[in-house]
C-alpha cells in the first residue's frame, strides 16, 4: 500500500481538557486508488491529512508512506507525499516561480524547467510567474499551492478541498488533474465537503464522524449494506443516513 | 464607549492570564516560567538589596560635585532629547501604534454606533496596560537605590510613555491633515508643528549662544552651561513641557517629586486634548488606517515587492542554502525605503548635533569614529533581536516547513544563516570604520597595537556571538513558541518596551553563560602567549574562544533538532 494508517489517534490539549479529534483511525490507499474522505465539520479530517503530511504527531499509531513510518523516518515519507492544504500558505515574498524552484531544490526533482512549464500550463499559471502571492487571486494562490505538490513525482497525494476558490473552469481542471495523477500510479486521499465531487471522482470513500470512521467502502458496497439498504443510492444520501442527519 | 473598552480591556486581560496559567500545566513553559521568575528577582529585585548595602557603606558624602551637576541638568538633558525627538517625529515617519487597529476592532466596532474620537480613546485605554509594564520594567531597571525610589521611577515613566505615545499619535494625525482643504483642519495640524519649531529654535539659539563665545573646558563646564541655558528667558518656557516630563524622574524629595508628577500629567492631558480636538483628522486617519489594514488584509499584508533580487536558488546542495536564499529574498525585497531614509535621517542628524555641539568641524572624524564604535556594539549585541528573519518569522509557515523532507537540525541551522551572515559583515563594516577613525575618537587614547589587536580579536568574536544570539533567539521560538509573536503580531511602540528590555537581559545572560568555556580557554591562550607575541596573543585567543562558541552553536543546533521535530502547529499561539 502507498498510505498506511493503522490505529492512528490524535489528542488535543483544550481549555476545557483534551479532546480527542481523532480515534483509533485505520484504512489504506493502494497506488492508482482516489479515495474520498467526507465527514462534517469536526469530524477530525483535517487532523488525519495534517497528521500523514507530518504537521501534526499522532498520538498513538502509526502512518506509513510507502513503508516509511511518517514519525520515525520522516524524511523518507516526506519525500514520498505531495501535500495541498485548504488554506494556500504561501511565503509572501516568493514568486510563484522560486515557489516551485525551492520544492524542487527540496525534493531533488530533475527536469524541473520541462516539469514547472507544463504544470503552469495545466493550471493556467503561465504568465503569472514573476508574481507574488499578494498579487494573485484565492484561487490563483491555490493553485499555486497545487502546482507546488504536483511539480515532483509524490507517490502520496493528500488534498483538502482542493476545489475551494477555484472558478468552473479550474474545478474541471483540477478534477482531470487528479485522476489523470491516479491513473499514472499515485495513490490520491481527498477531502472535501463536495459530495458530488467525491461521487465523481473518488473510487471508494471515507465517512468519519466525530474522529471514528464509521464507514469505509466503494459506493455500490456502501449502497448495499444492509443497514444503509433504506437511504437511497446517492453518496448525499448515504453520508446524511451513516451521520446520523438523515430523514 | 468606555465602559466597553474597559470590558474589552479587563477580558482580553483576565482571558490572556488564564490561558498563559493554563499553559503552565505543560512542563517546559513550567519550568520556563521559573526560569523567568529566577531571572527577574536576581537582576533586578536582589540588586535592591544590594544596592541599597552599598548606599548604607558610601553614604550621601560619596557624591561629587560632577554627579550633583549631572542631577541639576538632568532634567533639561532629557528635556532637550525630548524637544529633539519631538521635533524629528514631524519630518521622519514615527508611527505610534495607536491607530493600528485589529481585525477585530475594524469588524465589531468601526461598524458600531460610535464616534471615531470614542475609537481613539478606546485604543489609549487598550495601550495603558503596555504602557504600564513598561514603566514598570524601566522603574525596576533603572540604577536606583531603593524600591520606593524605583516605585516614584516606574510611575514617572509610565506618564512620560503615555504622553509620548499621544504625542505620536498626534503627530501621526496631523500630517495626515497638513495640506487639508479645510482651514480648520489645516490650522489645527501646523499650530503645533509650528510652536515645535519655534520652541526648538528658541533653544538651540539659547545653547548656540552659551557655547560660541569660549569652547567649554570640561563635562561639568557643559552640564553647567546646559543647566543656565535652559533654566532662564524664554528657552527655560520653551522647554518646560519637556523638562517637566522628565522632572519626577530626577527629583530629589517627595514635594519635588509630586509637584512634578503634577506638571507631568498636565502635559499629558494637554497632548490628550490635543489629539482629541483634531477630531477632523482624527475621522481621516482613522479611516485611512482601516483602510489600509484592509488593503493589507486583502494583499495578505504583504509588504514585498516583486523584484529581482539577483539571487537564483540552485537546483541541488546543502538544504541549509534554501533557508538562507528564502531569507535572503525576503529582506532584499521587503526593504523600505521610508525605514531606509528614516535611519540615514537619523544619522545625518545625530552627527550634525554632535558635530556643533563638540569640537567644530575636526570633530566630524571623532563622531564618526565614536559613532561607528556604537554601531559595532549595538550590531553584535542587540541587532540579533531585531533582526527576525529566522525561525521567530518563519512560525508562521510552519505547515509547509514541516511537510518539507529536510533534517531538523538543518531547518535549525538554515534559519540562522542569513541573519547571521547579515549582522556579522554589517558589524565587521562598522567596526573597520571605527578602526579607521580610532586615532581621534574615543579610542585615542589606547595605544595602536591594542587598538590593532583587540579589533582583530573583536572580528573574529563577532560571528560567534550573532550565531550564539540566534540560537538563543530560535531556541525560544522553538521550545516555547506561544511566547513568541509572529509577523505582524509582534507588539511595537512604546508599550512593548518592557518585554523588549526582558528579552535582551535574558539573552545577553545566556549569551555570557555560553561564553565562559569559550572566554576561560581564550584567557589560558592568552595569558600562555603574551610574553612571547604581547597584545599580538588578543588573535589566537579570539581564535579559540569563537571555535568553541561556534562549536557550541553547532551542537545547539543539533540538540534543537528534536523540539522543532515535537513542534506541534497547535502549540504556536495565533493572536486576536
Amino acid at each position: 500500500m502507498a498510505l498506511a494508517v493503522d490505529h492512528f489517534s490524535r489528542t488535543y490539549r483544550a481549555a476545557s481538557g483534551t479532546f480527542t479529534a481523532v480515534d483509533d483511525l485505520s484504512f489504506a490507499v493502494a497506488p492508482g486508488e482516489i479515495v474520498g474522505l467526507i465527514g462534517p465539520n469536526g469530524a477530525g479530517k483535517t487532523t488525519t491529512l495534517r497528521s500523514i503530511a507530518g504537521i501534526l504527531r499522532p498520538t498513538a499509531g502509526v502512518v506509513r508512506i510507502d513503508g516509511h513510518d511518517v514519525v520515525a523516518d520522516p524524511i523518507e515519507a516526506k519525500r514520498r507525499l505531495a501535500f495541498m492544504p485548504d488554506e494556500p500558505h504561501l511565503f509572501e515574498y516568493l514568486t510563484v516561480a522560486e515557489h516551485l524552484r525551492l520544492v524542487s531544490r527540496l525534493y531533488g526533482v530533475d527536469d524541473f524547467d520541462r516539469r514547472a512549464a507544463t504544470l503552469l500550463d495545466e493550471l493556467e499559471l503561465a504568465g503569472k510567474e514573476r508574481s507574488l502571492p499578494g498579487e494573485l487571486s484565492r484561487g490563483m494562490r491555490q493553485k499555486v499551492v497545487i502546482a507546488c505538490g504536483l511539480v515532483r513525482q509524490a507517490t502520496t497525494l493528500l488534498f483538502d478541498e482542493p476545489l475551494t476558490g477555484l472558478d468552473p473552469i479550474g474545478i474541471r481542471r483540477m478534477r482531470n488533474t487528479i485522476a489523470a495523477r491516479a491513473q499514472q500510479g499515485a495513490a490520491i486521499l481527498l477531502s472535501s465537503h463536495l459530495l458530488h465531487l467525491v461521487e465523481e471522482v473518488c473510487s471508494r470513500v471515507i465517512i468519519m464522524d466525530r474522529g471514528r470512521k464509521i464507514a469505509d467502502g466503494t459506493f455500490e458496497e456502501l449502497a448495499a449494506r444492509a443497514d444503509l439498504a433504506t437511504a437511497g443510492s446517492s453518496l448525499e444520501q448515504i453520508f446524511f443516513r451513516v451521520t446520523g442527519h438523515g430523514a | 464607549m468606555i465602559a466597553a473598552s474597559l470590558y474589552i480591556v479587563v477580558c482580553t486581560a483576565r482571558n490572556r492570564v488564564r490561558m498563559r496559567l493554563r499553559r503552565l500545566r505543560e512542563p517546559r513553559y513550567l519550568a520556563g516560567a521559573f526560569a523567568a521568575a529566577a531571572y527577574l528577582y536576581f537582576s533586578f529585585f536582589a540588586r535592591l538589596r544590594s544596592s541599597a548595602r552599598g548606599r548604607r557603606r558610601s553614604g550621601p558624602a560619596a557624591a561629587t560635585a560632577l554627579v550633583s551637576a549631572m542631577r541639576a541638568a538632568a532634567p533639561a538633558l532629557v528635556g532637550l532629547g525630548l524637544l529633539a525627538v519631538a521635533a524629528l517625529a514631524w519630518i521622519l515617519p514615527f508611527e505610534s501604534g495607536l491607530l493600528a487597529f485589529s481585525e477585530a476592532e475594524i469588524q465589531f466596532l468601526f461598524p458600531a454606533p460610535v464616534t471615531r474620537r470614542a475609537l481613539l480613546i478606546h485604543r489609549m485605554i487598550r495601550s495603558q496596560i503596555g504602557l504600564l509594564f513598561g514603566g514598570a520594567i524601566l522603574g525596576i531597571a533603572m540604577p536606583s537605590a531603593s524600591g520606593y525610589s524605583r516605585l516614584r521611577t516606574g510611575v514617572a515613566m509610565w506618564l512620560l510613555l503615555s504622553a509620548g505615545k499621544v504625542y505620536f499619535s498626534g503627530v501621526s494625525l496631523a500630517r495626515t491633515t497638513l495640506g487639508s482643504r479645510d482651514a480648520r483642519s489645516r490650522r489645527a495640524a501646523w499650530l503645533p508643528l509650528g510652536a515645535i519649531a519655534a520652541a526648538a529654535t528658541i533653544v538651540a539659539a539659547s545653547l548656540a549662544r552659551a557655547f560660541v563665545l569660549a569652547p567649554a573646558t570640561s563635562t561639568r563646564d557643559i552640564l553647567d552651561r546646559i543647566a543656565a541655558a535652559t533654566s532662564a528667558g524664554a528657552a527655560r518656557i520653551a522647554l518646560w513641557p519637556f523638562a517637566a516630563l522628565a522632572q519626577p524622574i530626577f527629583a530629589a524629595g517627595a514635594r519635588e517629586y509630586v509637584a512634578g508628577l503634577a506638571a507631568s500629567s498636565v502635559v499629558l492631558a494637554a497632548a490628550i486634548v490635543w489629539v482629541l480636538q483634531t477630531d477632523a483628522a482624527l475621522e481621516e486617519a482613522a479611516a485611512v488606517a482601516a483602510e489600509r489594514r484592509a488593503a493589507d488584509l486583502a494583499a495578505q499584508a504583504s509588504p514585498y515587492r516583486a523584484s529581482r533580487t539577483g539571487l537564483t536558488l540552485a537546483l541541488f546542495g546543502r538544504p541549509e542554502a534554501v533557508f538562507a536564499w528564502k531569507a535572503a529574498t525576503q529582506t532584499l525585497r521587503g526593504v523600505d525605503r521610508r525605514n531606509v531614509l528614516r535611519m540615514a535621517a537619523i544619522v545625518v542628524a545625530l552627527t550634525a548635533m554632535t558635530t556643533t555641539a563638540g569640537r567644530g568641524a575636526s570633530g566630524v572624524r571623532a563622531v564618526a569614529g565614536t559613532f561607528a564604535l556604537a554601531a559595532t556594539a549595538f550590531l553584535i549585541l542587540m541587532a540579533p533581536q531585531v533582526l527576525r528573519v529566522d525561525m521567530r518569522e518563519d512560525l508562521r509557515h510552519l505547515e509547509v516547513l514541516k511537510t518539507w523532507p529536510v533534517r531538523a537540525a538543518a531547518v535549525v541551522r538554515g534559519e540562522l544563516v542569513w541573519p547571521g551572515v547579515v549582522l556579522t559583515a554589517a558589524a565587521w563594516t562598522a567596526l573597520a570604520v571605527a578602526e579607521i577613525f580610532a586615532g581621534t575618537s574615543a579610542l585615542a587614547r589606547v595605544p595602536l597595537a591594542w587598538r590593532a589587536a583587540g579589533g582583530a580579536a573583536i572580528a573574529l568574536v563577532t560571528p560567534a556571538l550573532v550565531f550564539a544570539q540566534l540560537a538563543i533567539h530560535n531556541a525560544a521560538a522553538l521550545l516555547f513558541p506561544a511566547w513568541v509573536p509572529l509577523g505582524q503580531q509582534r507588539p511595537r511602540g512604546l508599550d512593548a518596551m518592557g518585554q523588549r528590555l526582558i528579552m535582551l537581559g535574558a539573552t545577553w545572560l545566556l549569551l555570557i553563560v555560553s561564553a565562559i568555556p569559550g572566554a576561560l580557554a581564550g584567557a589560558i591562550v592568552w595569558f600562555a602567549l603574551r610574553i612571547f607575541v604581547g597584545e599580538a596573543a588578543l588573535v589566537p585567543a579570539a581564535i579559540v574562544c569563537a571555535a568553541i562558541v561556534g562549536m557550541e552553536v553547532l551542537v545547539a543546533t543539533e540538540a534543537l533538532g528534536p523540539a522543532y521535530e515535537r513542534l506541534d502547529i497547535t502549540a504556536v499561539e495565533r493572536a486576536e
